[in-house]
């Protein structure tokens, strides 16, 4: 018979709704908002049976209604969801509901099964400091719940001390686990994320990297081994651009026709590299794209990533989280051309749309300095001259924009003097291409930096005879820009920034002090706890062990089990010492388990000898014999004065005595 | 059993049928040189069972019966002066004797009650300045109706505590009642024999206190008063006295049973004598209550956990 309110004053009940509650407004995102609604409804329903303004609770026909009626709209909207936020939807949901109709003992373990599941799968979706400790929080919490369903009149103090220790015995446990477990790539694929990301994007018109610098948000990390580059040479390449159609620029889909095929036929591209290279390690955020960051000519073995012909590096699935990995960048050589028909085919063709004013400008440049390197210098000279400025807020140039821009505008950003320059290059056959990333990074600590998004930058590349060199035309216009960064390069204009909310308080040291702070906090996370994959893994037990052999490390293995049963065993210990120290009692206790198994069971006041009594009128004859010799000898060994001598035979006497109350019991069950 | 103890429990029980475990209960309190409460309502052999007691033990008895206006010099005795002797000559009263039958003790009034009491604990009686030992061995057997009928003066806690036992003895069941009625002529005074003479009664108060008492045992005892303590069933908890009681009850227990060492179901029977009226609040109705003992027996565990 259930209480008609099974949730009225109950402490388990109420912290699962909060649990249920805080975890789907944690995935706001991935989770419906229909599912939300529920989530807070069933919330609210349970909150007021726990104070018991409402007594009765939902009728289960009613909630079968709402059961099949939400699981309709979940099969109409499940088709664009996908699987996996299809099926997170659904727990979600299903929660909700079993959280509205929680009743029985058996309701609330599934609840509690579940929503440790679903804490699991939150944290596919928001993996950063602040969530993973709320979702700690919510995990004691669960615990907390389920020791208060234990014991339900127990105090706070008690039970979180209670839980509190079990946490505390359970993290070396997961320490353990963290560090020695086997790294099991990603079983499923995430889905493309919906809502807007910031961050780089695959084409590029002139004035969407002012966008970009408007955000403060992260967009990678970096440590660097030995040797840190001079921030005037931090240009992280990300995205090489080398389809021009007058306005945007966009990644040739011939490159990317010809990397699938690579990509198929599984041959990777080596890339011929001499001189001294930086080593270092990038921890890219999350931005459901594809492309990562690298210096100049670099390469990089690690399995999950893939070496473009261009150099860029890009990870064989998309960013769905935080991603590590380590690159060498060779510095000292300009970018040798893979492909050198093909790189210089590509980045010759001009769009058909014109800008009339800049052709004619640029034949006349030409004529007047007939090679590459003069021609460069050239134009440098017009920006500088012309009064070209850099600006955060460009205009919109909508017709002819290379036009607007070189003979009237003459205010631009990166993109446009980029845009400009390589045009300007291809309309007189040299070779040129936009290349889209990063530059700049604020050293965080001795070895590593940390990227903004308004550390977005746009230049150019040309092909010489001796590879493809780096052009930056926003230097010529805005020297600074390069060597301290955008805040200094737009500190006339007092644009940088000045959206973001708080903005006001970039300059006091105290703020500044406290984002460094969070952001060494959130560096450590993702460098050693999300970043600790097979690789680091692998450093550690080579750190550990020196080389790695099958030997080593199957030694490794037994000596960490080993460990975990030797610090099991220095907890059972002390009861395997009352054991040892209390053997009569012992050897009774498992013939009192024998016994139960019969269905005999003593109870607690009974003494030896009137539970022998019992036992013999209820068990065959010779059983009856034996339980009752090793009563005796239990009566003997408790109570008695023996010597050590009668002791050690009243022992191995009770020991017999025990195996033959086995056995005959076992026959006794068999005929 | 214990032979000799075994012929005497047979014996009186010729006399009191049907009751051997209290029969055999009151002897180990007078093994153990305890004193011996009986309650129980009129007619049930309150007074046979004690006056069978001395009998078979062989020692003088004498009885006093307690009423409201019982004075204690009553049953101490007094000082009369002897004209002949120019001096006050000790007249001892009912109490100088080896076996003292208190009847109906809760009828006497609380001074006269404490009088009594006060001689069981010393074994002597102060009068006038002067110290007069009783005999040994000194038991007294009180009776007493149960606390609810009428004229009454409960006798409070601490003073039940002096008894080392209190036994019921209870209706008679079907058959014994029978056998009682079919019994030819119970003439008054029929004395038994002696069973248990001098000799014998110290040499098995020697073996009382040559009991192997185990560390298990001990433990057992300290369990069951702890849990008394802890618990909230019970009026009162068992005090250190009441611990003792139970060890030097049980061992005589197991003198009557012909062994050298305690085991718990030593305890176990006498613990419903020994702490039952040690556990009972005095105000509480004397009977019909569930049995308190029984209750602690159950919840507390003979082995350690």
């Amino acid at each position: 018979m259930l209480r008609l309110n099974p949730s009225a004053a109950n402490h388990a009940h109420l912290l699962l709704t909060l649990v249920l509650l805080f975890l789907s407004l944690s995935l706001y995102e991935p989770i419906q908002l229909w599912v939300l609604l529920l989530v807070v409804c069933a919330a609210v329903m349970r909150f007021s049976l726990y104070m018991n303004w409402q007594k009765h609770q939902l009728s289960v026909r009613t909630l079968n209604l709402m059961a099949v009626l939400c699981a309709l709209v979940l099969a109409y909207f499940g088709w664009e969801l996908g699987l996996l936020l299809g099926m997170l939807n659904l727990l979600v949901m299903a929660s909700s509901l079993k959280m509205m109709l929680l009743a029985t003992r058996r309701d609330y373990f599934q609840l509690i099964g579940v929503q440790f599941f679903l804490l699991g799968a939150a944290l596919v979706f928001n993996q950063n400091i602040a969530f993973s400790l709320l979702y700690a929080g919510l995990c004691l919490l669960l615990l907390m719940s389920l020791a208060f369903h234990i014991n339900p009149s127990a105090s706070w103090l008690v039970l979180s001390k209670r839980v509190a220790t079990l946490c505390a015995q359970a993290l070396p446990i997961a320490v353990l686990m963290l560090l020695v477990f086997p790294k099991l790539g990603p079983l499923w694929q995430m889905p493309t994320g919906k809502g807007a990301h910031t961050g780089l994007t695959d084409k590029v018109s002139p004035g969407d990297i002012a966008q970009l610098a408007r955000s403060a948000d992260l967009a990678f990390r970096v440590t660097f081994e030995q040797e840190v580059p001079p921030p005037a040479s931090r240009y992280w390449r990300a995205l090489v651009m080398e389809e021009f159609d007058g306005n945007s620029w966009q990644i040739h889909p011939y490159r990317q026709k010809l990397m699938q095929r690579h990509w198929r036929t599984g041959s990777p591209f080596t890339p011929q590299v001499s001189g001294a290279a930086y080593q270092y390690q990038v921890i890219a955020e999350p931005t459901q794209q594809r492309w990562l960051f690298a210096l100049d000519t670099a390469v990089s073995n690690e399995q999950h990533l893939w070496q473009n012909h261009d150099y860029t590096l890009q990870s064989k699935i998309p960013l769905q989280s935080a991603l590590a990995y380590r690159v060498r960048s060779y510095y000292q050589s300009n970018l040798p051309p893979a492909l050198e028909q093909l790189d210089s085919h590509l980045n010759l063709q001009l769009p058909e749309r014109a800008n009339p004013k800049t052709q004619k400008w640029a034949k006349q440049l030409w004529q007047a300095n007939p090679s590459p390197q003069r021609y460069i210098n050239a134009i440098a000279a017009h920006m500088r001259q012309q009064g070209f400025s850099y600006t955060l807020k460009p205009q919109p140039m909508p017709v002819d924009p290379i036009d607007t821009f070189l003979f009237e505008q003459k205010m631009g950003f990166c993109s446009h003097y980029a845009s400009a320059t390589a045009y300007l290059l291809r309309l007189n056959g040299i070779p040129a291409r936009l290349v889209t990333g990063y530059l700049g990074g604020e050293m965080r600590g001795e070895r590593y930096m940390s990227v903004y998004q308004y550390d977005a930058h746009a230049w150019v590349e040309w092909l010489s005879d001796d590879g493809w060199q780096r052009l930056d035309p926003t230097a010529w216009v805005a020297p600074l820009r390069a060597e301290y960064g955008l805040e200094q390069a737009v500190a006339h204009e007092q644009s940088f920034l000045a959206d973001a909310p708080l903005s006001g308080l970039r300059g006091i040291a105290v703020f500044q002090a406290l984002r460094g702070l969070l952001d060494d906090m959130d560096y450590f996370w993702s460098r050693w706890i999300l970043g600790f994959d097979r690789q680091n893994q692998q450093d550690l037990l080579k750190v550990l062990l020196g080389d790695l052999s099958p030997v080593k490390l199957a030694l490794f293995g037994l000596g960490t089990l080993a460990t975990v049963v030797l610090l099991l065993a220095l907890y059972h210990i002390r009861s395997w010492l009352l054991i040892k120290g209390d053997l009569p009692n012992w050897y009774y206790q498992k013939a009192l388990a024998q016994l139960a198994r019969q269905g005999i069971h003593r109870n607690k006041g009974q003494g030896p000898a009137d539970f022998c009594t019992q036992v013999e009128a209820q068990v065959p004859p010779l059983s009856a014999q034996h339980f009752s010799a090793l009563t005796r000898c239990y009566t003997n060994l408790c109570y008695r004065q023996l010597s050590s001598e009668q002791h050690k035979q009243q022992l191995r006497q009770m020991r017999d005595l025990l195996a033959k109350l086995k056995r005959s019991l076992g026959q006794g069950l068999l005929t | 059993m214990q032979p000799q103890i075994q012929q005497a429990v047979k014996q009186i029980g010729q006399l009191i049928i049907g009751k051997q475990q209290e029969i055999r209960l009151a002897l180990s309190c007078m093994l153990a040189g305890g004193h011996l409460l009986i309650e129980d309502l009129p007619g049930m052999g309150k007074t046979t069972l004690s006056h069978a007691l001395a009998q078979i033990f062989g020692l003088d008895f004498s009885r006093i019966q307690f009423t409201s206006d019982l004075l204690p010099a009553d049953m101490l005795g007094v000082n009369i002066f002897d004209n002949q002797q120019q001096s006050f000559q000790f007249h001892p009263g009912p109490i100088f004797s080896q076996v003292v039958l208190a009847d109906e003790i809760n009828r006497a009034s609380p001074k006269t009650q404490s009088a009594l009491l006060e001689a069981m604990e010393e074994r002597q009686v102060s009068l006038d300045g002067q110290t007069h030992t009783l005999p040994s061995p000194f038991f007294v057997i009180g009776t007493q109706n149960p606390l609810h009928q009428a004229g009454t003066y409960p006798l409070p806690e601490s003073q039940l505590d002096r008894f080392l036992m209190r036994i019921q003895l209870g209706y008679p069941n079907w058959q014994a009642e029978k056998a009682m009625l079919q019994q030819p002529h119970h003439e008054r005074g029929q004395t038994l024999p002696t069973m248990i003479d001098n000799m014998l009664r110290a040499s098995l108060q020697k073996q009382v206190h040559d009991v192997h008492a185990s560390d298990a045992i001990l433990d057992y005892i300290l369990r069951l008063v702890t849990f008394s303590r802890e618990s909230e069933l019970f009026a009162n908890a068992l005090s250190p006295r009441a611990s003792k009681a139970l060890l030097l009850a049980a061992r005589a227990w197991a003198v009557t049973d012909d062994r050298d060492y305690l085991i718990p179901e030593d305890i176990q029977a006498v613990l419903p004598a020994v702490a039952e009226h040690r556990l009972r609040s005095s105000q509480a109705d004397g009977l019909g209550a569930a049995s308190l003992s029984h209750k602690l027996m159950e919840c507390v565990d003979t082995m350690a956990a």
